[in-house]
């Protein structure tokens, strides 16, 4: 039940995603995408109750329901930050990436043993780690997601084909990009922090090749969290600098693990 | 005659090689003079706009009227830089339905826009100045003035068009997420430049500057926009702050460049910089939208823009297109008749005459101050045998020969003779 749930969000998901395509020819079809997302998250929210009521209940600390947190986080987030910013047009990428990720978690969720499925121990730092992680992921995501938008933007109108995607403003997306990171990057270094308190509280050397990277993929946000809070910069130089550190930070998780996995 | 246009325009050549071969109004009225100067063209009248050069002229060899307006438009009004590509030659009807088009802003850049339609008449004025605008020529500026006048008032085309403003606040939507708040910089000035300030203002920019080589005009615009002034030395300044520059300045070479930019740029802290040259020649080097976050758009770019509003204004265009056929038709109807002119004229001329001396000697005839029924009668009598006299003894002669029959026929249509024998 639990996976048909995950499967349906995810294609709520990518059909919310097809109709974000659509809405550049025909606007209407930009509720429908809106509705859809909003449908898909309801669905995969109730798809973690029933994780976490299954025999024997799968972890969030597990990385597979940790990457369907994200995806789901992403969702939400997306859907709170319509309001305040014109930013319909991410809609699509965010349909593709959530529905995508959705299905990638509940695949390894299948082939997942229930022991390393299971309960984990780590208490409430364990708890704090993946809340904090997952937050500070979906938005650097949104983040990321934004900066793409800008830089293709910015090639658009460098190149003068302005009007074929779309997007919303220059500034709007910079803005936008802005708030996600100003949001989370305190997540991420909790989630960062906290990770270590829950490695040091069961005896785990701190420099796993996941730590490693989580670390570099920090240490590179902290150019464009510069940029942004000491310098005061906008533009193209932030947007690049979130797209690399959210392209170290996706390693860190699944990059490393999916190495291990062939290793 | 032959009407006859050579050109290039925003549709055959890139703004780079169109300000080259852009023409002052103050210079058009010699080079008219000059064309019709000695050589086969009989009438003749330069138009130079921002986006087009074009002679139009009218001669009665065209093949060697073409020839030396392609090599006065390409060595004497530019630099040679246009190639044949770039150049298009028209004769009669299709010069014809070309200057209705360009009159009725059907080939502008900007559809409907009005002021193509003065800098028609100011070419017209300059024709007519240097005497090289002729009866044809003259004919053929009224019925574009007429054309364009009616497009405006029968269609919709005039009444919203796709306007530089339009274009210009489209373009910075593109860029901001409102234009409230947003400093806008003008340098220089003219009409193009004022409508799409007017556009920004009106969608919601709220500080204007204006900056100029005469402190004088500044003011004045400034003014207008309720806005500031300042000389080109502010401009460094300026730059740092605007959001959006609009440039309009009569130049030889480009004013803004990567160097000038720079500085400014590194300022602004990677917040986006939309210019906008309306100017021809070019105001900015083509190079400074290499910069980052410095967004160029010239004239050429915002052509390709407004072709896309062009397409969304099928129904008015289909009228406006109409409205032209019906003024070329017009003009070629009047353009038909005219070998027959001097033959009319010199018709007049002959029975006027004849009516002046054959009154006249019914005058001296007359007894008292009014002449009798009766000489009066006599006169009439001696009109129509005179008149009739030569038509009817070269009818007679005429029907001896093979074409005497066509004569007759001609005859009958001339009179209206026909139209009688069928009411009988």
């Amino acid at each position: 039940m639990t996976h048909l749930t995950y499967e349906l969000a995810a294609l709520l998901y990518l059909a919310a995603g097809t109709l974000g395509a659509l809405a550049r020819t025909r606007p209407r079809a930009a509720g429908g995408m809106v509705g859809l997302l909003a449908l898909g998250a309801g669905l995969h929210a109730v798809g973690f109750i029933g994780l976490h009521r299954q025999t024997p209940p799968v972890s969030l600390e597990s990385f597979p329901a940790a990457l369907s947190l994200i995806a789901w986080l992403i969702v939400v987030a997306y859907l709170l930050c319509l309001r305040m910013f014109p930013i319909r047009s991410v809609g699509v990428w965010v349909g593709a990436a959530a529905g995508l990720v959705t299905l990638a978690a509940d695949a390894a969720l299948r082939w997942l043993s229930p022991a390393a499925a299971g309960p984990h121990s780590g208490g409430t730092w364990s708890h704090a780690h993946v809340l904090l992680s997952a937050g500070g992921f979906s938005l650097l995501a949104l983040a990321s997601l934004a900066g793409l938008a800008y830089l293709a933007k910015e090639r658009q109108l460098k190149h003068k084909r302005w009007p074929r995607l779309g997007l919303p403003s220059l500034e709007g997306l910079d803005r936008f990009e802005h708030l996600s990171l100003s949001l989370g990057f305190p997540l991420l270094t909790l989630g960062v922090i906290s990770g270590f308190v829950w490695g040091a509280d069961r005896g785990v050397s701190p420099w796993t090749g996941h730590s490693l990277w989580l670390l570099g993929a920090w240490a590179v946000y902290l150019l464009p969290v510069g940029l942004r809070v000491v310098r005061r910069q906008h533009g193209h130089l932030p947007a690049r600098g979130v797209v690399l550190g959210f392209a170290l930070l996706a390693f860190s998780y699944v990059g490393i693990r999916l190495l291990g996995a062939v290793a | 005659m032959n009407v006859v246009l050579v050109g290039l325009s925003h549709h055959t050549a890139p703004v780079a090689i169109r300000e080259r071969y852009v023409v002052a109004e103050s210079a058009l009225s010699g080079l008219n003079e000059k064309l019709v100067r000695g050589s086969d063209i009989d009438e003749a009248a330069l138009i130079s706009t921002c986006n087009r050069t074009e002679v139009l002229a009218v001669s009665r060899s065209p093949e060697r009227a073409l020839e030396h307006l392609l090599d006065f438009l390409r060595y004497e009004l530019g630099d040679g830089s246009a190639s044949v590509a770039h150049v298009y030659e028209l004769r009669d009807a299709d010069a014809v339905a070309h200057l209705l088009r360009v009159a009725a802003s059907l080939d502008s850049m900007v559809l409907g826009e009005a002021q193509i339609l003065g800098q028609v008449k100011a070419a017209y004025r300059a024709g007519v100045q240097g005497r090289s605008v002729g009866p044809i020529l003259n004919r053929l500026f009224q019925s574009a003035f007429r054309a364009a006048k009616r497009v405006r008032s029968e269609t919709g085309l005039g009444a919203s068009p796709v306007s530089l403003a339009s274009i210009g606040v489209q373009l910075a939507c593109e860029l901001f997420e409102s234009l409230a708040g947003k400093k806008v910089l003008l340098l220089g000035s003219g009409a193009m430049a004022e409508s799409a300030l007017r556009g920004l203002q009106e969608a919601g920019a709220e500080s204007v500057a204006v900056l100029s080589r005469t402190p004088e005009s500044a003011l004045r615009l400034a003014r207008r926009f309720a806005g500031r002034s300042a000389g080109l030395d502010a401009l460094d300044e300026e730059l740092s702050a605007a959001a959006v520059v609009l440039c309009s300045l009569q130049v030889e070479r480009p004013l803004l460049g990567r160097a000038q930019l720079e500085g400014p740029m590194r300022r602004r802290q990677g917040r986006p910089l939309l210019i906008v040259d309306l100017g021809v020649p070019r105001n900015v080097e083509p190079s400074v939208n290499t910069l980052k976050d410095v967004y160029l758009y010239d004239l050429d770019d915002l052509e390709r823009v407004a072709e896309r509003g062009r397409a969304q204004r099928g129904a008015a265009l289909e009228a406006a297109l109409a409205i032209l056929a019906s003024e070329r038709d017009r003009f070629e109807a009047w353009r038909a008749q005219l070998p027959l002119v001097p033959t009319i004229r010199k018709l007049v001329q002959y029975a006027n005459e004849l009516a002046r001396s054959e009154a006249r000697r019914a005058a001296s005839g007359a007894t008292g101050s009014e002449a009798s029924p009766e000489v009066l009668e006599r006169m009439a009598e001696r009109i129509v045998a005179k008149l009739l006299h030569q038509p009817l003894r070269r009818l007679r002669a005429e029907t001896e020969l093979a074409g005497g029959l066509y004569y007759a026929d001609a005859a009958r249509r001339l009179f209206g003779l026909e139209l009688e024998d069928d009411e009988e």
